[in-house]
Formats: structure tokens, sequence, C-alpha cells
């Protein structure tokens, strides 16, 4: 895929570590986790349910749920602007113009009671200082560029009179209207059928690629990853196990967990997989975790230090795997 | 991180690191009911006045409320704690003996019309878009629409004066909420496994309604019940009022108003008694509610 | 024309609301309702005096016949004349109801709008110490009898600070209105606030987790945005229908308190009065029109939803 040189990254996510106050204690949902993003590249995000993917991006965006949710350390800066001190004030005008969110469920994510134009040109009007006319003229350029049939009239219409894929179309439309550098976009196809995620996914990097916009695409999914991005990231138990450029991490899987993941993937994919393949055990309960590696417990390769030490983050050519006993052998599936 | 030197064993599966939580309903909505204060201090405020009152039905005390026993509006002493009323009656005597009237209306029309609720909501339920449904919703629809104090007026004009015209006309109106929270449960309740399973094996329409479903609604007859028991205490007041309450003894809301004659004189005491009197015990048992609906319906956990 | 079929059908379907409403009416206020027979007669009335009047009443014929009558009397709103007054029914309505309505409406208005406003602050910071503060002033508020808030407000209104009348309506201009009109609305707001508040606050609190808020969120948008588009306005069909609901009971019940404490010649007292002693003209006008506006007021709910949440059909196939 084109990838536009950059001097810096337009996201670069440092050592960020959020905390969630819950009965059961103080729990990290997220730590420790450091990566980058550059303009026009997409970097996936895969982990099993709950390791945290989705805290991640409400923490960039500063959507974690008040007063629970909490980012104890780190940084994240778009643009090179730290976001994690910024008043909420400032923060508000960025989302929606230049970081936006798209999201699982594309039935219940719009408004019901306003019509598609009046909630995309709402946005527009917010953050660009358009005229009405001028929103709506907008608006409709971006359903056709999401390939919405006869966006002129289809604008008009409520979210219920359209089908999941053309909403989740106009989710991405309206995300992306204000041209924003970042677009997180969590399983934005999950809920869809096979075909329909395929076609949406299609649409979502094309015009992404027009725009020059850094995607993060969280995903289950093994095969969305190796469709559609340059990096991945592999998250388990709230932390980062492994990163690489998606070619190399799919010939030579380093961490364990990542290639138990694809061990586990049908070779010829005919349904899409709604959750992540079946890894045998158990994840730790994020209130009580071990002092060692977190995947230990369900490790192959384990040896005695992997219970007793986290291990740190190595750097193998553009890989980087947390792992005393990395995998070398072949993925089999 | 913490501690390298310790080898732990392989964690063992998450779910068995858990606090052992109690799955039942029950079991659940006691640990979060122990949890709520303000429940806890406003049931234990309500056990109180309930004290009050099986005092008064044993004659402990309270005897005395209805005998002049002293001069009009005399201030707090010794012998009259809280003063006296225009008739130099002893206001703290009245207020007490109150706590058992309001105890019988509360708890009488509390429980006939969460009975009579329980039962038509869950008859209606089991026959759900039969006959029977439809006339009791047509009921339910009827009473719903009848504003309340004529209703009562009605009842009590039609029977002549007699005592428990008051709590019919309470009863009669407060069950149609009962019946159709119960109703919803057991529609729901109905498609389930276990009550197929009652059919299949071929028990009684009666026995299953009986045994399998009203069982199964008993927290929403519960927290009913309380939310009855206090707008019963609170009609009543004004029905006293209105000359429709209570016929012989007396409650607050005939302590009320007889005061308000003497509230346009200045004297304030027998109003702010009965007032506080009633205040602390409706808000304790609002709290009490709250605190069991919290607890027993899973929806109204905090978000 | 879809909404005029649509209209009648529900007309039609409202007819067994008011054979019941009127149905129970009925029995309650006329068939066991107060016995006229001796107020009409002379001191020592003979076996056959009391017979002829009793047949001149209609005591004495079958039950169905006497509510066909009572029914027919309603449908050609042939009330006639009130038993006690002798005063045109017609004309007692039309000088009462727009007393209780001018005496309601502030009170109705402000309460609700109140407790909505309450209610999406609290809902808006739920769990925190505003949303504590909030509906524990609504538990004390609704632990407080209405008699009590009457009573208390009148004495330091009318009697302390002497800032208001203590009884009487004696209207004829917007400042007397709003002499008059003052304590009744501030008693009635404090009583329902309570309720409306944690009504409300239940059902935006509900709306407020939902998915396009936290679109509307990631987008930009500012919370008194949020809290109008997403939240209220998606509240809508609930809220409408409590404060439509409430309309009725209000007029005809809540009015009584307030009118016999005050003095104020309104429906509420009118209707009391009159179902006391027996005054059946009055008492089948007003029965009759509280179902029929019930019914209306059924209609003017289905109506209303389809204007504020577009998903909803007045014919009823979408969801
Ligand atoms: N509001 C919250 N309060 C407490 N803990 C939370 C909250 N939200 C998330 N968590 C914790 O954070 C962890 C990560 O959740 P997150 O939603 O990010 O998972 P995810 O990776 O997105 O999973 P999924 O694939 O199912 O979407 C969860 O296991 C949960 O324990
Ligand atoms: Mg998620």
């Amino acid at each position: 895929m084109t990838r536009i040189n950059q001097p810096h990254p337009v996201l670069r996510v440092d050592n960020l570590c959020v905390e969630f106050a819950t009965t059961a204690g103080q729990i990290r949902a997220v730590d420790q986790l450091s990566f980058s993003v550059e303009a026009g590249q997409t970097l996936g995000i895969v982990g099993e349910s709950g390791c945290g993917k989705s805290v991640t991006s409400l923490a960039i965006m500063g959507l974690l749920p008040k007063p629970a949710g909490r980012i104890v350390d780190g940084s994240v800066l778009l643009d090179g602007q730290e976001l994690t001190r910024l008043p909420e004030g400032r923060l508000r005008q960025l989302r929606g113009a230049e970081l936006s969110m798209i999201f699982q469920e594309p039935m219940t994510a719009l408004n019901p009671v306003y019509s598609i134009a009046r909630q995309m040109t709402a946005v527009l009007k917010r953050h660009q200082q358009l005229s009405a006319r001028q929103a709506r003229h907008r608006a409709i350029e971006m359903l056709a560029r999401v390939g919405i049939p006869r966006p002129d009239q289809r604008i008009d219409d409520y979210p219920h009179q359209l089908s999941g894929g053309m909403r989740q179309r106009v989710m991405i439309a309206m995300a992306l209207s204000c041209q924003p550098k970042l677009l997180i976009a969590d399983e934005p196809t999950t809920a869809l059928d096979v075909t329909t995620q395929a076609q949406v996914l299609r649409q979502m990097v094309d015009l992404q690629q027009e725009l020059g916009t850094a995607v993060i695409l969280i995903t289950h999914d093994l095969g969305v990853i190796a469709e559609t991005c340059d990096q991945a990231v592999v998250m388990y138990c709230g932390s980062k196990v492994e990163q690489a450029p998606v070619a190399d991490l799919f010939l030579q899987p380093r961490h364990p967990y990542t290639a138990g993941l694809m061990q586990s993937i049908p070779r010829i994919r005919e349904h899409k997989l709604d959750r992540l393949p079946v890894i045998e055990g158990q994840v730790p309960n994020l209130a009580a975790l071990p002092p060692g590696c977190r995947f230990a417990g369900r490790c192959p390769n384990r040896e005695d230090r992997c219970v007793q030490q986290q291990p740190p983050l190595t750097e193998r050519g553009a890989q980087q795997f947390a792992c005393f006993n990395p995998w070398n052998g072949p993925v089999e599936s | 991180m913490s501690d390298p030197g310790i080898i732990l064993p392989a964690p063992e599966p998450a779910a068995a690191r858990l606090r052992p939580e109690r799955t039942s309903l029950w079991g659940r909505a006691l640990d979060q009911f122990r949890r709520d204060h303000a429940a806890i201090t406003g049931l234990a405020i309500v056990a109180v006045f309930f004290l009050m009152a099986v005092g008064v039905w044993f004659g402990w005390w309270g005897t005395q409320w209805s005998q002049a026993l002293g001069g009009r509006w005399e201030g707090p002493s010794g012998g009259h704690w809280l003063g006296t009323n225009l008739l130099g009656q002893d206001i703290f005597q009245r207020a007490v003996y109150s706590t058992r009237t309001a105890f019988e209306i509360g708890l009488i029309v509390a429980i006939l019309s969460t009975l009579l609720g329980g039962l038509l909501g869950a008859l209606s339920g089991f026959y759900s878009s039969r006959w029977i449904d439809s006339v009791l919703l047509w009921l339910m629809g009827t009473l719903d629409s009848i504003p309340f104090y004529l209703f009562v007026a009605a009842v009590a004009v039609a029977m002549a004066g007699n005592p428990w015209a008051m709590h019919i006309a309470m009863v009669a109106t407060f069950w149609t909420t009962t019946a159709r929270l119960v109703r919803g449960e057991v529609i729901k309740l109905k498609n389930l496994e276990f009550v197929e399973a009652a059919h299949a094996i071929g028990l009684g329409q009666f026995r299953i309604i009986f045994r399998h479903l009203l069982p199964n609604t008993f927290h929403i007859l519960l927290v009913q019940g309380t939310i009855v028991f206090v707008s019963a205490i609170k009609a009543e007041v004004i029905l006293s009022f209105l000359g429709l309450g209570v016929q012989d003894g007396v409650s607050w809301g005939l302590m009320i108003a007889e005061s308000t004659q003497e509230v346009l004189a200045g004297q304030y005491m027998n109003f702010i008694v009965a007032s506080s009197f009633m205040f602390v015990l409706v808000m304790a048992f609002n709290l009490f509610s709250d605190g069991l609906q919290d607890a027993l319906d899973p929806r109204r956990a905090p978000r | 024309m879809e909404l005029l079929s649509y209209v009648i059908r529900k007309l039609i379907g409202g007819i067994p609301l008011i054979l019941g409403v009127t149905l129970i009416s009925f029995v309650l206020m006329v068939y066991f309702g107060p016995d006229k027979t001796f107020e009409l007669l002379s001191k020592n009335p003979t076996e056959a005096e009391i017979a002829q009047v009793r047949a001149q009443l209609g005591y004495d014929r079958p039950f169905l016949v006497r509510y066909a009558e009572y029914l027919k009397e309603m449908a050609t709103l042939d009330f006639g004349f009130s038993d006690s007054t002798g005063e045109r029914v017609s004309s007692i309505l039309s000088r009462t109801i727009p007393v209780s309505l001018a005496l309601l409406a502030p009170g109705f208005v402000l309460g609700n709008l109140l407790g909505i406003v309450l209610g999406l602050v609290a809902a808006w910071y739920r769990g925190g110490w505003v949303d504590k503060l909030i509906m524990g002033g609504a538990v004390v508020g609704m632990s407080i009898s209405f008699l009590v808030v009457i009573v208390a407000f009148q004495a330091l209104f009318g009697v302390v600070l002497g800032w208001f009348p203590v009884r009487g309506w004696n209207v004829h201009d917007l400042p007397s209105y709003a002499y008059y009109v003052t304590v009744p609305t501030l008693a009635s707001v404090f009583v329902a606030l309570g309720y409306n508040t944690r009504f409300f606050r239940a059902v935006l609190v509900e709306e407020i987790n939902r998915d396009h808020v936290r679109t509307a969120r990631a987008f930009g948008a500012r919370p008194a945005e949020i809290l109008f588009r997403n939240v209220l306005m998606n509240a809508m069909i609930p809220i409408v229908t409590r404060i439509l609901f409430s309309i009725p009971l209000i007029v005809v019940s809540g009015s009584l308190l307030i009118e016999s404490y005050f003095g104020i010649p309104g429906i509420g007292k009118v209707t009391f009065d009159a179902i006391t002693s027996g005054d059946q003209p009055i008492l089948k006008a007003v029965v009759g029109l509280t179902a029929v506006l019930f019914v209306l007021i059924l209609i003017v709910t289905d109506i209303l939803y389809r204007v504020v949440d577009p998903r909803v059909s007045l014919t009823g196939d979408a969801r």
C-alpha cells in the first residue's frame, strides 16, 4: 500500500496506562501501551474480547467513562499536540474534525429521531463554518464517495430506513467529512454480513487512501488485518504483546499468542469470524494479574521465568514482541 | 512486577478466583441491600414506627388520645410532651396513636391490593390475548381513567359512611399498577422453559400459575407493596381532610385537618407534629422501597 | 385522509373505555348514590307518596334501563339543571372549568419543565454528587403530603408574610391573577416536582446510555446539544405519555384539594360537592367529559408519537 513519508507520525501513543475504579478495586485495562500511526497508514489492533482495544480508542478520543475511567500515565500526541492534558472544550473541537471514530453497532450508532442530513450537516456546521446549503452539498458528496446510491435522496432518510451496511457507510462518510487526520474504527464491520463487510471495508480504505487519513482499525478478524492494514498490534490483557508490519507478522509470528491466533484461522474462510479463534485456557482477571507474563497460563512455550517476570518488549527488525521464548516454528492452520 | 522471587502456579480459571458471588436474585439482592445505607436506615426507622404502632395495639401507650386532659394550646411540658391542641388533647399521644392508624391503613391496603393485583395480573398475563385478558385490561384502563379522589368520594358516598369505604376505594384503584407489572412479567415467564416443561408434564393451569408463575413475580409484589403502602398513607391524609377518610379514631390526616384552623390562629404545634411524624415515616419507607427496587431490579443498578 | 380515518378508528376503539368509565360512575354515583327520595317529601310521607316520588325519580326501574337513560342523556349532551342550585349544568361547567385551568396551568407547566430540567441535569451527572443531591431532594419532596405543603405555604405566604391572599379567587386582570395563583402554583410545583424529576431522570438515563449519544460525543457535540437532541428528543415518547395522561387526573382530581382549601370555585370543588350531595346532572356531565377527554388524549398522544419519532407510524406497522 502507498505510504506517504512524513517526518513524524500523525498519532503517537506512548506508555498509555488506563485504569478503572470498580467495586473489585482499581483495574488496569490498558498497560504501558505504545504505538504510532502515520498519515495514510492503517494500523490494526487485534486481541481477545476484553483485552482493552475499545478502552484504548476511547482513551485516545478522551471519551473514557467518567469518573470511573482515567488515563493514569502516558501520552497521546496527535500531530505533535498532547491530547491527554487538553481541556474538554478544546478536545471537543478536535473530535469529529481532527480525529473521528466509528463504532461497532451501525444499527444504533445514529440518532433515530433525526434524518441523515440533519446529523451529517450538524457535524459539518459545527467544525467547518459551512452554510446549511454548503454542508448539505458536502454531505451528499461524502455519501456518494462511500458508495451510497442516489445520495441526494437517501440523505433525507432516517436511520431506520437504511440497512446496516448503509448505516455504517453513513458513519464512515460522517467520520471522514471533515477530513480528520485520524480515524479510529472500532470493529466497524463485525455486525455486518460477509459480503457487506468486504464492501464497506473496501470503501473505507479507498476513501482513506484518497484523503490520506491515518486509520486505527480494531478487529477480531486476522483476515481483515491481512487485507487492509500496514502494521498490526496484538494486545493481550491490556498490553501489547507483539507489533509488526503485517507481512512480517503473518510470515513469522513471534509471540506464542499471535501464533496461536493464526494457527486457528481456517484456511478457506467461508464465513466471517465474529470472535477470535479459541485458544485453550482462561484470560487472567484484570483485578488480580499475575506478576509474570500474562499469557503464561496458556502458553505452550512457558518457562520458569515467564511466571516470575514480565518479558520486556524485544525488537527484531521491524518486529517487536514481549516474550522470553519466542515462537520460531512455522504456523500451521 | 512485585515479588519476582515467588513462583506462582499457573493461574487458575478467572471464575474460580472471583469472590464467591451469590447467584440467585434474592441472594444478590440481599448483598446489594446490605450495602445500601440509606435503605437500611429507612428500614430501621420503619421498624421503630412499627413498634410504636404495636405498642398502641397492646395498649402500652397512646391510650389517652381522645380525652381533653389539659387546657387549649398548652405548650410542651412534662405532662404533655408536645403540648395540647384546640380541645386540650395531648398532641403527642394523638400522634403516637395515629401511627397505628397509619400502619393499619397502609398494611391493609398494601396487602389487599398487591394480592388482587398479583392474582388478576397473573391471570391476565397467563391468558394473554384471550377474552379474560381483554376484560381485565379494559377494567384496568377504566379504573385508571377515573380521577382518584372522585372515585373515593363516590365509593364513600355509595357505601354511606361505611368505615371501610376508604380502604376499598384505595384497593380498587391501586391494584392496577401491580397487575400491569405482574402481567408483563408473567407473559415473559410463561415462554420460558420451565413453564413449558410444566405444561408438558401435564400440570394444571392453576397449579402452574400459583406454583410456578406467581412466586417468580414476588419481587415485583414486594416492591409494589411498599409503594402502595406509602401511597395509602399519603392518600389518607387528603381523604381525611376532605371528610372521607378515617371515621373513628385519629390519624395524622385528621390531626392536620383540625390543625388548619389552628395554623391561621398562629398555633403550629399540632400541624408540625402530625406532619413531621408522617414525613419521617413516609420518607423512611420511600428510602426502604428505593433500596428494594435497586436491589431487586437489575435494570436499576447504577450505571 | 389517513389521519381522519385513523381518528375515527381510534374513537371507535375508545368506546369500551367510555362505556367502562360511565358504567362504574353510574353504579357508584347513581345506582348506589345518595337517595333523594326524602328530600322531595313532606314531613310524614305515606307509603303511596314515597312510591310516587321514587317512580318520579326513576328509582323503581331496572338497572339496565336506568343506565341506558344515563348514557342517552350523556350522548345528547342534555345535562339539564343542577339539582341543588337549579343552574344550567352547561353554564356551571363553562364558569368553573376555565377557573380550574387558569389555576392549574402554571403549576402544571412549571412542574413538568422544572422536572425535565432537573432530570436532565441529574442524568448527565448520574452517579455524581449533583445527581445524588437532586434525587435526594426528590425523595424528600415525595415524602411531604400535598396537604402539608398547602397548609404550610398558605401559613407562610398568606399569614406570616402576608404577601398573598389566604383564600379566594377574585381575578379580573393579570396582576390579580398573579396575586391569587402564586401560592397554589408554588404548592403544586413543590408537590409534583419530586415525582416528575424521578420519572424524567429514569427515562433520560435510559437514553443517555445509548450508542448514539456516544457517537454524538465522538463527533464533538456539546453537552447541551447532546442533552437536547440525543437524550431529550429520544425520550419524548414516555415523556409525552406521562404529561398528557396526567392532564385529566390533575384537572379533576388535583384541583379538588387546592380548590377546597383556597375556596376557589373550580370544577374540582363543584364535582366533589356534587358527589357528596348527589347532584346527578353535574356528575353525569363531569364523568362523561372525563371519559371523552381520556379518549381524546389517547388519540393526541398517538399523533404526537408520530411527530416526535419518525419510526412510529399511525397504522402501527413500523416498529
Ligand atoms: N466502564 C468500565 N468500568 C470498568 N471496567 C471497564 C469499563 N470498560 C471497560 N472495562 C474493562 O476494560 C477491559 C477492556 O475492555 P474493552 O472494551 O476495551 O475490551 P475490547 O478489547 O474492546 O473487547 P471487545 O473485543 O469485546 O470489544 C474490560 O475487560 C473491562 O474489564
Ligand atoms: Mg470493544
